[in-house]
């Protein structure tokens, strides 16, 4: 088992391992030599619940700024589009999802995957920077989600 | 004898359990009714003109009844530029509050729209949200109610339709003018010949062939005035005109997947793009509330106040980036699009799910 770090969201304990890197946004990265593969990570997977619909707006060999919406989806709890993590060209997408997004529940860091990027990756955080982020936005998280529900 | 109609459900694209539950129930339930011919048809958006889905609605002679995942006005639309039209038919379930269908508010209306000018085949189109309601006995009870509706029917024109008339009567009756909503890029549409062969009675058809996922917009002509800021605006020959000069979506897949900038643009609000999260956009005759949280902000959401004149330019620049074209220099503002209707913003607000999400909380400790 890969070393992994735990990051309380509540009582709910969300898991990341270390083997990777990750984006602000919630995604794990796995890269090598300027191409990255793209997840979620357990902190984005526990507010969405269930997936049921995922879509991409954007088709292979895209370039793209950093936070250009590149999709959408759709979960039993809550709905997001999505966004680039890094500036750069979509390689591969999951397109495997579009018909089963539940892979992204049963197996977010392995077969679950979103997609594949070309691109520097040195805005990326470790995994301690990603836990130190966590930190920061837990709370903020917490208020959109309440915020929500107040409106 | 009593009239058929048929009811047509039309498969959503996610797999949300609850909504393939619900299609499942429906189509269960209407195929035990006499009277009721059901077809059962992927996602309406995705099919194309010669998709075998789309045939067999093109055959469909009488009234229907589409169940959908989309808009009213989404779904109506997406029929009509595939040559199925017909009067609409006034549903009691809505997506949204309507004061009256939009026939009766042309009338109203002494603007020109390209619909006033267009025969329309004498038999209704009911269109029906799948979204509006968790309940299959909902749409059950009102697809039989719109049944006995029509069965006590008395208009004479609609025994013509619901007789036999030859193929190329039919056919007249379906394209009365020079098809101007049929896309160029789908030829099949012309050359089809509409089956005369019904299924037998209360059979239930499951026309199920793998879609691709569609993007491209689709006009609501009761709102369009042939204006033209769209074909002016669209720099990826999407749109085109017919014989009779009126805008067409004539090449629907030259569209950027995702891009929604010509809907922005146009002035009446006549094109929607069926799949786009905003309301407005996808054919809501008012924005409606999102019933789930959104995470967008989390998930990194760009912070945004542009207009949407602004933002169509934006999205459209992108577009010709992303396909290796130069954006469009800025335009001297008198020359500049007109202001397009401020799309209403979405706005997530928790209503009928709020038991859950406060549930979610409680679990989440907060």
């Amino acid at each position: 088992m890969t070393a992994e770090r735990v990051f309380m969201m509540g009582e709910f304990a969300a898991h990341f391992p270390s083997d990777r890197h990750y984006a602000r946004n919630h995604m794990w990265a796995m890269g090598t030599n300027g191409q990255w593969k793209f997840g979620f990570t357990a902190y984005a997977v526990r507010l969405l619940q269930d997936v049921y619909f995922l879509d991409w707006t954007v088709d292979p060999e895209t370039t793209l700024q950093e936070k250009a919406e590149i999709g959408s989806i759709e979960s039993k709890k809550a709905e997001s589009d999505l966004y680039a993590p890094i500036a750069g060209t979509v390689l591969r997408l999951n397109d495997q999802l579009l018909s089963d997004p539940s892979t992204i529940n049963v197996d977010k860091y392995g077969d679950g995957w979103l997609f594949e990027m070309a691109g520097v990756g040195d805005n990326l955080l470790s995994i301690d920077e990603y836990i130190t982020h966590l930190d920061a936005v837990w709370e903020v998280t917490q208020r959109t989600i309440k915020g929500q529900l107040n409106e | 004898m009593a009239k058929r109609i048929t009811a047509i459900v039309s498969q959503g694209q996610s797999q949300n359990p609850a909504k393939r539950q619900l299609e499942e129930d429906i189509v269960t339930a209407l195929v035990l009714e006499s009277g009721i011919d059901v077809i059962v048809v992927p996602h309406l958006y995705d099919l194309r003109g010669d998709a075998t889905g789309m045939l067999a609605l093109q055959g469909v002679k009488g009234n229907m009844i589409v169940l959908s995942w989309l808009y009213e006005r989404a779904a109506r639309w997406i029929l009509d530029r595939n040559s199925v039209s017909g009067l609409t038919g006034k549903s009691l379930i809505q997506s949204e509050d309507e004061d009256d269908d939009d026939v009766t508010e042309s009338i109203e209306d002494t603007t020109d729209r390209v619909a006033d000018a267009r025969p329309v085949p004498q038999r209704r189109i009911y269109c029906l949200d799948l979204r509006c309601d968790d309940s299959a006995a909902t749409y059950i009870e009102e697809v039989k109610r719109i049944a006995a509706e029509n069965s006590a029917d008395v208009v004479p024109l609609m025994d013509w339709i619901s007789g036999d008339p030859k193929p190329e009567q039919l056919e007249r009756y379906l394209h009365p003018t020079t098809s101007p909503q049929t896309p160029a890029t789908l030829p099949a549409d012309h050359d089809t010949t509409i089956s005369t062969s019904e299924s037998s009675p209360d059979a239930e058809r499951h026309l199920e062939t793998p879609e691709q996922r569609r993007w491209y917009p689709v006009i609501d002509f009761s709102r369009c005035t042939n204006c033209m800021e769209c074909i002016d605006f669209c720099l990826f020959g999407v749109y085109g005109v017919d014989q009779a000069e009126t805008i067409l979506v004539e090449q629907p897949d030259n569209c950027r997947k995702g891009c929604p900038a010509c809907s922005r643009v146009c002035p009446e609000n006549a094109i929607i793009f069926p799949q786009h999260k905003t309301p407005a956009i996808a054919g809501a005759q008012i924005a409606a509330g999102s019933l789930k949280i959104d995470l967008s902000k989390l998930f990194g959401a760009p912070e945004s106040d542009e207009s949407a004149a602004q933002a169509a330019t934006r999205e459209r620049d992108e577009q010709l980036v992303m396909a290796g074209r130069a954006p469009v220099a800025p335009e001297p503002a008198s020359a500049a699009a007109p202001p397009a209707t401020p799309q209403v913003a979405e706005l997530p607000v928790a209503k009928d799910h709020l038991d859950d999400l406060i549930d979610e909380l409680d679990e989440l400790d907060l």
